[in-house]
Order: C-alpha cells, then structure tokens, then sequence
C-alpha cells in the first residue's frame, strides 16, 4: 500500500493562491502510519482555492471563511473533509483507502490509476482469488482472467499450462512472461520440483496483473508476444497484524478409466480366446483402485506484519503445505519463508523495498503408472507370497535366485509405486531489493534500481531394490536403480529507469526510461542410473542465456479524458547473432474517457471508456541457445566411435544459421464500462494477432548444412479473439453482500503461412515416432490429422475401412485428413462471493466448449488383440462398441471416430465460512471455514477427463476431490 | 545536499556501468559438450576425433545417445543409418514383415505404398547427405591452408590427417552410392560449397562417374586390406564398392561392366586376406567383428557405441511372440516384432537346406501365412543374429546389442563373382562353382553334401543363394531390381503391392521418391517419375 502510495507522491499541482486571504489555516497531514505526508491536495470545496503540503507534509491555505469545507485528497487514502472554523492549526491524519487502492494497477516499470489504463490489463487482489485448495500460485486466478487459461495436472503441486489469448508461437515456447516483485524468472522447472510456480506460497501473493494487448506488453519487448504476468508479493505495514490459515483437506479420485471388472473380464476371455482361459488368475483386482488412496492436505501459514524499529514497515511470513497425491506414495512439502522490508529514507525520498522468499520443497515422485493399471489382468492378484518382492510378477525362471521376468509382460502398478523412492530436494531463494529514489532538488523525477535475484539448487535420488520389476533390466533380470540428478539455475535481473511526472496545463505527462540486464545461468550432473553399467552420469553448463533491453514509455493525460501512451523497447539476447541480435517493439494507445464527454450529467453511466491499441512484441525463447554460430558438439561416453580398440567421443559439427526474434502485431479495441458508481463494471475488447517471422523447425537443404532441418523465422500466424468481462455487486449492503464476475473468451488461431507450405506432422503419437496432429496452413495449430472412418448402413464403424480421399485405391498416409482442432471455441469462467452478517459463501464454475481431444487410450486399446501382449491384459470396454480385431498397421488407431467433444463445465471449489468478528474479546476474528474442491464436473467425454493438456489423452494424473476445511485467525 | 549528489552520482553510475554489459550478449559455450570451432581444433587429437564423428555417423544418429539425433523429421533411433539402409532394402521385400505398422513409414514402405512424405525414406536421404556434409566439412576443416593456419606441423600428424582425408572421400563416395541406389539423384555438393548451398542435382551417370573417380583417386593411398584398424576402412572396402557399382551398371547407367567387376571381385579374393569364417553364425553374433569373413561393419556396442541401429532393432525384432526367446539371442526383446514372409521361408524348401547352418528359421506351431500383420502369432521368425558371442559371451546390454552390422562382407564377394561371370559369360564356370559350393559346404559343417554341380549354378539361383546367405543384410532390393524381380509381377511375395498374396507393382517403385522436404528446401531437385 505504502508503495504505491509513495510512487504517487509527484501527483499534485499547486493551485494558485487567492490574494483576498481572510482567514489562514496552518497544519500538518499524516498518512496511515503516523508519518507526514507530502504532496497532499487541500482544496476548499465549490472553490479553485487549495494548496498542496509541502515535503514536511505541512501547508498553509489562506482566504478561509467560516463554514469552509477543506477537502483533503492523496491517491490510494480515504479524501478527508474539515469543516474551517477558525482553528489556527490542525493535524490531519489520511485513512487508508481500500477501494481506491483497487484502483492501482502496474504495468511494467511503473503504475498508473486503473481509469487511466490505456491497455487491456486485468488485475486481480488477494481478496477476490479463488479459494479453496490452492497449491500452487497460478490457481489463485484460474477462471477470473477473460483470455486467461489455466490447465493443472492432478499431481500434488504440479505445474500448468497458461495461456493467454492462445499463444503466439509454434515451435517457441507459448508460456507468457512471468515476473515477481519485477524479476521475469524462468519458465524451466527445477531439478527435485514440481513446476514453476510451486516454490512460491500463495498465501505470500497481493496481487496478479494480466497484461494482455501488445500496447501493455510492449515494455517487455522481446518476452511478450504471450502476455505478461506480474506478481506482486505483500509487503510490509507499521501497523501490527498477525495472520494464520490452517487448511485441511482429504481427497480421493471420482472416476476411473471403463475397463473390465475381473468377472466380466473371465467371460470376455472365455468368449473371444478361450485358449488363454488357463492363464487367468483367481483374484479379483481393481488395478486402478489400488494404485491410489485417500489422500491428505494440511496447509499452515503464518505471517505477522509490523513496524520493526519503529521504521522499517516488514512482513514475514511462514508457511507449510503438505499435499499427498493420489498415487501411492507421492507427496508435496513445501516449506517457505518469505520477508519483506519496506523502510523509507530522507523523508521519503528513498523508498527501499527488500523481499526474500526462501523455499524448500521435498517432493516423493512417482512414476505414472496409469496405463499399466488400465492394462493389468485384474484376474492377477497385487500380491503373491511367492516371489522374492512378494508382489505379484510374471516371472518365467530364476537365475541364481533372481527372478526372470517374462518379456513382454507389465510391471505391477503397485508393486512399482511401493518399490520406488523418487525423491527431490529443490531449494529456492528468490526476491528482490528496490531503491526508489525522488530527487530532492527536481522532484518530478525519480529513479528506481531493481536488482532481481532467483538461485534454485535441486538433487533427485530414485532408488528401487533388486526386487522390483521396475528397476533396469538386462536380460529381463532386474538391477534396480540408484538414480541421481543435480542442478543448480541461477537467473540475476538489474533494471535501472527514471520516471519524470510533471502537468503542464491541462497536459499531465509521465516519461519512463531506462535499462534491463538479465542472465540465466544453468549447470548440473545428469541424470544417471548405477545400477546400469552403461550409464553414465555427466556434468553439464548450459549455455548462459543474456537478454538486455533499454526502454521508454510515455504517458499524455490530456484533460483526464484522453490518454496517449507510446512505448519503445530496444531487445537484445545472445541467443542470434550481432546482425540480428537487437529487436525494436514499439507500441502506441489511445484512451477516451468517453462518460466524461458524452455522459457528464449521467448518473447511471459512472465510466465508459474506449481504448485502442497497437504493438509489436517479441519472442525468442526457443530451445537452440546458440543457433546462429558454429559448434561442435561431442559425443557423450554412448556416443563414441572405436578405433581399434580405443572409444573416441565423437566431435560433428551443429547445424547452425541465421534466426532472428518472432514478432507479433497485437491491435486491441476495448470498451470499459461501470454504471451506477461502478457497482456493475466490465469490459469488452476484440483483438488481432499477427505473428511473423515464427519459429519453425523447417528443412535445410539436404547436404548443405549439419542437418536436414533447423530452426528457421518463417511461419506466420495469426489470432483473432473477443473477451468479455464483467463483475455486478448484485447486493451491497450492510447484512448481505454478493458480487459475482462473469467473463467469456473466444479466439481462433489460424496459421497463415509455414515453411515451403509443407505441413509439419506433430503432436502426441502412438507408434515410435507417430504423430496425431499436424501444423498446416489455413488451419489452427495442432489440428488432428486423421483417417476418415467408414461406416455401415447400420452405422457400426466397419474395421479398417476408410475414406479413399485422394482416389489412388490405396489408403495410406496421402488418405489422412484435417479434423477438428483442441482449441475450445469458447471458454467461460463465473465466480461468485456471498456474504450475510458473518456467513460467506463463494464457488467458481469455468467451461470450456467445442475443445476436442483425441481418446488415446480408447484408439490404442479397444481391440481384441490387445487381449494379449506376452500376458493376458485388459482392455477398455469400449471394444464392445465396435468389436475391433486390432490396429490395422496403425490406420485404425488414426480413425477420426477417436476424436470427441471434450467440452466441459466444472465447479473447482465451493466453500462456506463463518466469521466470529469479536474472538478473544475482540482482539482477534475467527473465520472458520469448509469447502469442496473440485465437487463437479459435467462433461460427454467418454476419457477420465477432458481438461487435458496438448489434444491427445493418453492418461493422465486424475485429478481429485477434496472435503476441506480451515481456520484463519486474524489479531 | 553532498549525501544526494552521492546517491545520483551512484545511480548514474550503475546506469552506465550496465550500458558496457551489452558485450555480454557474445556468449560462448562453457560445457564439456559443445565446443566453438577454435577451441574444437584446438584440442589434442581432435583430427582424429573428427574423423570418429565422420565415420560414427555410420552407426550413431547423435551426440547425445541412442536417442539424440542430427536429423529431424523421423525417430531418432529410426534415422540410424544402416536402419534406414537395412528398412529400404529388406523391409521393401520378401524376406520380413514388420509387426507395429504405426511406427510412422513401415506399414507403407512393406507394402510397396511408400510417398514422398515418408519418415523412413526422408531418414534415409538426410541421413546420407548428411554424411556427405560431415565429410565436406572434415575436407574444409583438413585442408593444408587450415592445417598450417593452425599450427599443426607436426610431420607424422600431417600424414595421419592426409590419409583421413582420403577415408573421409570414400565415406562420402559411400553415402553418394547409397543416394544413386535408392533415389537415382542426389544434391551434389562438395567441400568447395558453402554452407547453406542448394546442390545442383547429380543423376545416376553424374553420382557413378564421381564416385568412380573418387574412390579411383584416393585408392592407391589407402591402407592394405585389414592393415588399418578396426572401425577404419582400407583398399577392400573402395574395391567392394567399385565391385557392386559395375555388377549394377547395367541398373544404374544402362551399362554392362561385368569385366571390371570381375576385375574387383577378383582382387578381393586373391589379395584381400580374407576367408570365409567356418562357422556361419559367428558372422552375426556379438564378437563378429573379429571374423575373417568382414570387410566393413557398422559397430554397435552396449555401452560406448548405442544405437538403434540395424542389429539391435534386427535381434530385439526377432524374438518371437510366442517363443519369447530373447535369452536365447541375449536381449530383452521386442514381443515378436519381425517375421518372415512366405516367400523367403520357401527359398529353404528342400532336403539340401536339413543341414544348412543358414537356416535358422523357427516355425515352431506358427502359421506359414501372414494374414493380418499386427498378429504377431503369425509367421516364421528367425535366429540369425545374436547379442551372444562365439564364445557364450552374453553381451553387456540387453537393449543395445554389441553385435555390428555387417555392411560388406566376404561371401557377398563370391557370389557377385559367380553372377558377374555368369552374365559376362552367359554361363557360369569351374571357379563360380568352386566359389558357390565354398558357401554350401561352409554352410553344412563342412561337408559337400549340399554342393550343387554346375547345371545349377544359374542366375536363378543365384538370387536365391543370395538372399538364402545375405538375408537381412541390406542387399534384397537391389538384388530383386537388377533381376528384374522387384517390381512386376514375376515375383511376387506376401504383401507385395498391399495385398495379402501380393501383387504386381509400378516400375517406378525401383527407385524411391526424394522426400517432400528436400523438394521444398531445394529448387534444383526434381520428383522422380511416377511419385
């Protein structure tokens, strides 16, 4: 708060006096804290007579009368009014204001007042995440966001995929930029952790910013063709208040993938391969049951803010979250702590802000063991006294005592969990110290130096006994493991910029200017297994990854109803070479405060505003660090080529050419609105992407360089979208509250041009090197590329036979065809919060519709063929539908019949509390709270679930639901 | 106000001090495993360990193991090059069946329905020109101006360079012969081509009379047969590649040149040092390298030299569905992904073949016919190769075997000798004869009960001899094509032109289509008839 408080002190301007003084007033204004505060506007109401305070926080207002109102007004505290009546002196103390606070959003290097944002920027506070279950960050604004998507996996702390407006890339990353605390941190999950975002406790987060249109993002230039995500962390107060949560909660899975149940199974057997009757088992296994259990989740969080020496405004915070997955055995422990110091110096001309975020996570990993559970003889029994693990193996000798396994045959699922201990240790600090400085002799003009610094340190250690199935095999006799992985990342950030603010006339102007440095540096052992004599382990250091940028933004508020902003940023990043290195992106906005031309005397329209905006952004972040220069790359020690008797590691030449940045053209039109003082606000915006120049691994030609393809900036894309969003305070009073936010996204993503016109074969496959999907001109990424399946006149799919597309009489790859796409059509998100005296309830819903996916396990499985790998094993019972013999040379796998409506709608949480407002005679409330997460989900996906990742389902982490229920106390 | 200026003065300074990093934007590689060309160069023994990366593009797709690869747009390990070399010439035939027809480019390429846009076919004309690549840039990075610009003075060093060099030449004389077999064109570029060059394509009368001259040029300089090490070639191997170009001449140039054939064939034999191994199978079993019999195999090995090359996709393949016989070859096993078409299994038919150590078919109670090529129940497999060596020795792997491809070999030697003799002759002689029943009698233990008499030796059976001794090592195709048996329909094997008991095939199948991606990339290259 007391940030941006300070950050907004140049927001005055001296009126001028009166010369017909009749009455002085003299005084002093205090902030919140006690503190005087300069640059405090005082205006006498119905008059142009005022005064601002000076740096003492003092003024002096002459030309009072008696019955005078003195208004007092400061940016982000509560306006102060003071009826004169004759006092000599007074001491106003300025309350802070929540609701203005709001209205203060970042956009990169700076703030600016929500009603002057001229880009399409969405922010989202502490008070209005979602709640619930929250493990890791990004869930806290799943659903909130229009053009915002967020796809977590089930596993405990997992990572996600986010998506803003679709993403830009093809070939290079679509993540957006994530920055905390004004560190842009890297997207690559560390060794021993579970994603990105797991090292960061939610309950340490004030606020997302979302910055979606290029005229917001330009200012990150090259990182910012996928929108932008700013997190701001809490900072310290002078006030004490001490916090702690407590959650809990205990889940379980709701669906399982329709197999047979082992009855069912014995008669399918005894009908189809009555030969193999003898080889089923006498136990009756639900495999998929016994892979997982009931699970616990115990979150405690404590974080106490004050004033450590009467100055230096400091939060510390204390969390634990312990997160048991579904799968035997996996869990999450993260353990952070986090500090933030916010001192001010020179009467509030330094301002430095120093946050430290420490966290440890212990994580038991597992392997995914979901497709052998699906395929597992549920006639075989889990254990079996018999064999040396005692678990239940096919196992067809011993050699000197150790079993040798039948090949091919399936692990135990069970055994396979139970038998491993995956661990990982990820260690993470990470934050940054600020120094805001306002000149003393030019206060217009200020200076801010961030230095960011994020060192992660992971190790991982499987190990799993001679006994287990799972562990290496050599001649189908296990080893076991002993599997090590270690690395260390460090990412160090320094930005330097000015920002001028000055009015002159009716003409307010804000310039930003300065620099960024940046350096990623990786390094570690690679991951190896002792037990395999072929194994060795490496160290490896990455190629340093520097990207520099200078920057400048500047802000016309002319009238305060029409805002220009115009943004330049100047990119560059040792991953291309000198002669296309640097980037430039450029951006310009416009913004009509409409209401105040058109609707002055409206009192139900309080805000109408138009915004339009253009930018060019960037993208670099592709795999290749060094594309454009030359190197030799060297065999690793199973890469070597004898001579006589001596392994040399091979040296061959890289594939290397000239690669330059993505750019993306984004034009945005937007309209915000808010009636009756905004108690129903939204905003609507359409937009354009075009993206250039794209990544994409396309041909060389064949002998003319160290490989047949490369990396090349020749795709072209490009997305069209509409958002809507919009939040209505329904009830507003003193009893009963209830705010709901809707929004709805829709965008369509096209490829408009990729290398030689030659569609790329891509995604997911079944097969070795299979591919489901296809990247082709005129058609979205990633669209399904399959057969068309044949139908009889009853309409049963007839086995192998399809459409003869290109007429040649042979059905082969030229016969595939493009067929629908995973993009949704539309994606809707609802949230809504109630209140009544001490009562809260709040749940959200998000949708997705005409996302299509292609059922993986359905197209592998549902054959009778697959009745039998080496062993018996199960199958779908979606075999019975079609009665399929087998895969027909991988067409039938590929038949269009696979691809199903994966559209959806799902509750994520639901919780109800109750608040005891005065616990401990008043010294502290009480909310006690419980809740569902993930309660409900509506869907005519015939898969486990539809909110998969990339188009393909080939089994997933289920996700699961928990019964929760927590405590926060508040002193 | 001194405290201010102070802190300005910081502020500025840091500012500026930031503008000088711009030069950290030329980051160099700090690893082990890549190098800048300098410090590459600049190495100890780095000419050699280049060379290793020319010839280890033989048997490894990549830097980074078995699963790492140089060229994209096929599965790493599908990309090996003698995989690729192995899947075009046998897979397209009678002697195999591959089980998974979803591995992208299998199913089409056995049932004779291959296109331009094939994985297998791309993996094979990337992975050739690639070679041509590494050995233009070996040549430009070995050139004396390089070599001197270097430093590198060293007399004995100089010599071993220049001999590289010259192996270096036949590797990509090697790679060209492999692109006018099987594309009959290729992009031509030499060492004095820039990198990023669209070559001007080469034809079939263009690639043979480069290749000739070549391998013509440098053969004086190389070594004496089996007088250089293991894993280099020496004279045999550009003799055996001159030998194959003119026993083919007639295919690929339109051309009769069976005397310089016989010409090769016979300094092969006379001078060559080589002699057919006694026992059979050690040609194929983990230690083979060390028999007499090999003139040039692509190395696999356990540890240092993984890959899915040939011989382990050939003796994981092989293990049965039913017989679950991996122990028996020393590998894990891939659940029966290779069988037999009926064709192949008959060219055994016959009481001559009881005895024959060649015959390592296992019909166990499996069916003859393949109806459905997912079931993998069906058909006969096979034992030919092992990860086992002569002496019992169970390879150290069970997924990469140690056991090398043999790329050419002895026997092949004696039986393009009899065919070169026959087709000059119109009849074959007393030394085919004695060449032929060599291979019988070493195939029965020694013993002349299966020696045939000269009214036998006739082209006819020569192709079958062939595939009977060579099977499954990377000759079929071209064997079948130059008998005029490939495409047609006098021959025709089970799934031949996609029908179960096959079917006659366009002409224009002999040669493959040039993948859609080098078309696109290339503008000088043109589609091959009929694709």
């Amino acid at each position: 708060m007391k940030t941006i408080q300070k950050k907004l002190l140049f927001i005055f301007f001296l009126l001028p006096l009166s010369i017909f003084a009749q009455s002085n007033l003299k005084g002093t204004v205090l902030d919140n804290f006690g503190q005087t505060l300069p640059g405090v506007n005082i205006l006498v109401k119905g008059t142009q007579n005022g005064t601002a305070t000076d740096f003492d926080g003092k003024f002096t207002i002459s030309n009072l009368k008696k019955g005078d109102v003195i208004v007092f007004t400061f940016l982000g505290l509560k306006t102060q009014e003071l009826v004169f009546n004759n006092q000599a002196e007074v001491t106003i103390s300025m309350e802070e204001d929540a609701s203005q606070l709001d209205d203060i959003i970042l956009i990169g290097y700076g703030t600016t007042k929500k009603e002057d944002a001229t880009g399409s920027v969405s922010t989202l506070d502490a008070k209005n995440f979602n709640k619930g279950s929250v493990v890791t960050a990004e869930n806290l604004l799943n659903g909130k966001i229009a053009g915002v998507s967020i796809n977590t996996s089930g596993a405990p702390g997992s990572g996600s995929e986010i998506r803003i407006r679709g993403g830009a890339s093809l070939n290079a990353s679509n993540d957006p930029l994530i920055i905390i605390d004004g560190l842009p941190i890297s997207n690559d999950t560390g060794v021993g952790a579970t994603s990105v975002l797991s090292s960061i406790n939610p309950n340490d987060i004030e606020s997302f910013t979302v910055l979606k249109d290029a005229s917001a993002t330009a200012i990150y230039g090259s990182r910012a063709s996928n929108g932008v995500i700013i997190i701001t962390t809490k900072k310290g107060g002078k006030e004490l208040a001490v916090d702690y949560n407590f959650q809990y909660g205990s889940g379980k899975k709701f669906n399982k993938v329709d197999v047979f149940s082992a009855n069912d199974y014995r008669n399918l057997v005894a009908n189809l391969l009555p030969s193999q009757v003898a080889n089923l088992g006498t136990a009756n296994t639900d495999w998929q049951d016994e892979i997982y259990r009931r699970t616990d989740f115990v979150d405690n969080n404590l974080s106490i803010r004050g004033n450590l020496f009467k100055t230096i405004p400091t939060r510390v915070s204390i969390g634990n979250t312990y997160q048991e997955g579904l799968r035997l055995t996996n869990n999450f422990n993260r353990n952070s702590f986090s500090v933030s110091l916010n001192p001010e110096f020179f009467d509030k001309h330094l301002k430095v802000n120093v946050n430290a975020n420490y966290s440890n996570q212990r994580n038991r990993f597992t392997d995914g063991v979901e497709g052998a559970a699906i395929r597992f003889d549920p006639t075989q029994p889990v254990y079996d006294p018999s064999t040396p693990s005692g678990f239940f193996e096919y196992i067809t000798a011993y050699d000197d005592g150790r079993p040798v396994y039948a090949n091919p045959s399936i692990a135990n699922p069970v055994a396979q969990l139970l038998q491993t201990n995956d661990r990982g240790v990820n260690n993470r600090l990470f934050g940054n110290f600020q120094l805001d400085y306002k000149f003393h002799f030019l206060p217009e003009l200020r200076a801010v130096v961030n230095l960011g610094y994020d060192k992660s340190e992971g190790e991982r250690n499987r190990n799993r006994p001679t006994t287990a199935r799972s562990g290496f095999l050599n001649n189908n006799i296990s080893f076991g493991e002993k599997f090590n992985e270690s690395k260390e990342s460090l990412n160090r950030s320094l930005d330097s910029y000015f920002i001028y603010n000055k009015k002159f006339g009716s003409v307010d102007f804000e310039g930003t200017g300065g620099y960024s440095y940046q350096k990623f540096e990786n390094e570690g052992l690679t991951g190896f297994n002792a037990t395999n004599p072929a194994s060795q382990q490496i160290a490896y250091v990455e190629n340093d990854l520097v990207l520099i940028g200078f920057f400048a933004r500047t802000n016309f508020n002319i009238k305060d109803k029409y805002l220009f902003t115009f943004t330049y940023r100047r990119d560059g990043t040792s991953r291309f070479g000198e002669e296309n290195r640097w980037g430039d992106f450029p951006a310009a906005a416009f913004a009509w405060k409409m209401n105040e031309d058109l609707l002055t005397e409206s009192s139900l329209v309080s805000n109408l505003k138009l915004r339009l905006g253009w930018g060019i952004t960037g993208q670099q972040d592709i795999d290749e660090s060094l594309f454009y220069r030359q190197l030799y790359n060297i065999g690793n020690p199973n890469s070597q080529y004898v001579f006589g008797t001596n392994p040399l590691n091979i040296g061959i030449p890289s594939a290397y050419g000239p690669i330059k940045w993505e750019e993306t053209s984004t034009y945005n039109a937007g309209i915000d609105f808010g009636f009756a003082q905004d108690r129903l606000n939204g905003s609507l915006d359409v937009f354009y992407k075009k993206s250039n120049d794209l990544f994409q691994i396309a041909p060389f030609a064949d002998g003319g360089n160290f490989s047949n393809q490369g990396p090349q900036n020749i795709g072209d894309m490009s997305t069209k979208g509409i958002e809507f969003a919009i939040n209505y305070d329904v009830i507003r009073n003193d009893n009963f509250n209830w705010n709901v936010n809707f929004n709805a996204t829709k965008f369509e993503r096209r490829i408009d041009k990729i290398a030689a016109g030659v569609p790329v074969q891509t995604g997911a496959g079944i097969g070795t090197g299979g591919t489901t999907q296809i990247l082709a001109e005129g058609f979205t990424p990633n669209s399904f590329f399959v057969y068309k399946q044949l139908y009889d006149a009853s309409g049963n799919a007839i086995e192998g036979a399809f459409a003869d597309l290109n007429g040649d009489q042979i059905i082969n790859g030229e016969d595939r065809y493009i067929y629908k796409n995973p993009d949704p059509d539309l994606l809707l998100g609802f949230s809504s919060t109630m209140n009544y005296k001490n009562f809260d309830l709040g749940f959200n819903l998000r949708a997705s519709l005409g996302n299509r996916i292609l059922n993986g396990i359905k197209a592998e499985n549902s054959y009778t063929s697959q009745l039998v790998n080496g062993q018996l094993q199960n199958v779908p019972t979606s075999i019975l539908d079609n009665g399929f013999q087998n895969q027909g040379g991988g067409l039938n796998i590929l038949s269009d019949m696979y691809i199903e409506n994966g559209s959806f709608l799902r509750m994520d949480y639901a919780t109800f509390g109750y608040t005891f407002q005065k616990w401990l005679d008043g010294k502290a409330t009480l909310r006690l709270f419980t809740g569902i997460q993930n309660p409900f989900i509506i869907t005519k996906y015939s898969g486990l679930d539809p909110e998969i990742t990339g188009g393909v389902d080939q089994t997933i982490y289920p996700r699961q639901r928990q019964y929760l229920f927590g405590a926060n106390i508040k002193f | 106000m001194k405290k201010i200026k102070l802190t300005l003065f910081t502020l500025l300074g840091v500012a500026f001090l930031l503008q000088s990093c711009v030069d950290d934007l030329d980051v160099t590689p700090e690893g082990q495993t890549q190098l800048s060309l300098e410090e590459f160069y600049a190495q100890p023994g780095a000419y050699k360990q280049a060379l290793a990366g020319v010839y280890g593009n033989l048997s490894l797709t990549g830097t980074g193991g078995a699963e790492s690869s140089s060229i994209g747009g096929v599965d790493a390990g599908t990309s090996q090059y003698g995989r690729v070399l192995w899947y075009l010439q046998n897979l397209t035939t009678d002697e195999m069946i591959w089980s998974y027809e979803n591995d992208p480019g299998t199913r089409e390429l056995q049932r004779n329905i291959w296109n331009a846009q094939n994985p297998v076919i791309r993996g094979m004309f990337s992975r050739a020109t690639f070679q041509v690549a590494l050995v233009n840039e070996y040549l430009r990075q070995t050139s004396p101006e390089k070599l001197s610009s270097r430093g590198v003075s060293d007399t004995q060093l100089l010599a071993d360079i220049d001999l590289y060099r010259k192996e270096a030449r036949v590797l990509r004389a090697l790679a060209y012969y492999h692109l006018m077999d099987l594309f009959g064109k290729a992009p031509f570029v030499t060492e004095n081509d820039p990198i990023g060059v669209q070559g001007p394509e080469y034809n079939r009368a263009q690639l043979f009379n480069y290749i000739e001259s070549e391998l013509n040029a440098v053969l004086p300089s190389l070594k004496a047969s089996r007088s250089n090490e293991y894993g280099r070639l020496d004279k045999s191997f550009a003799n055996m590649l001159l030998a194959k170009m003119y026993l083919n001449a007639e295919v690929f140039i339109g051309q009769n040149k069976y005397n310089e054939c016989l010409d090769k064939c016979n300094e092969l034999i006379t001078t060559g040092n080589y002699v057919l191994n006694p026992n059979y199978l050690n040609n194929f079993k983990a230690d083979n390298h060390l028999s007499n019999e090999m003139i040039f195999t692509l190395q696999s090995d356990g540890t240092v030299t993984q890959n899915y090359g040939p011989t382990t996709v050939i003796i994981n393949g092989q293990v049965g569905s039913i017989e679950a016989n991996g122990s028996q070859f020393g590998v894990g096993g891939w659940g029966g992904a290779i069988r037999l078409r009926k064709q192949f299994v008959q060219k055994f038919d016959g009481f001559e073949f009881d005895n024959d150590s060649r015959n390592t078919i296992i019909s166990g109670s499996r069916n003859i016919d393949i109806s459905d090529i997912s079931d993998r129940d069906q058909g006969y497999v096979l034992g030919k190769f092992s990860n086992i060596s002569s002496t019992g020795i169970v390879g150290s792997n069970s997924t990469f075997v140690e056991t090398d491809f043999p790329l050419f070999r002895y026997a092949d030697v004696l039986l393009m000798y009899a065919e070169a003799q026959i087709r000059r002759d119109g009849s074959a002689n007393s030394t085919s004869l004695g060449y032929i029943n060599d291979l019988r009698q070493r195939a029965n233990n020694g013993s002349s009960s299966a020696n045939i008499s000269l009214s036998d030796l006739t082209l006819d059976f020569i192709l079958d001899e062939r595939s009977r001794e060579l099977h499954w090592e990377g000759h079929r195709r071209q064997d079948l094509i130059r008998f005029g048996k490939y495409t047609g329909g006098s021959y025709n094997w089970a799934w031949k032109g996609n029908a179960t008991n096959g079917l006659a095939i366009s002409a224009n199948l002999k040669v493959f289509p040039i993948p859609q991606a080098a078309l696109a990339s290339n503008p000088n290259l043109t589609q091959n008839t009929g694709y």
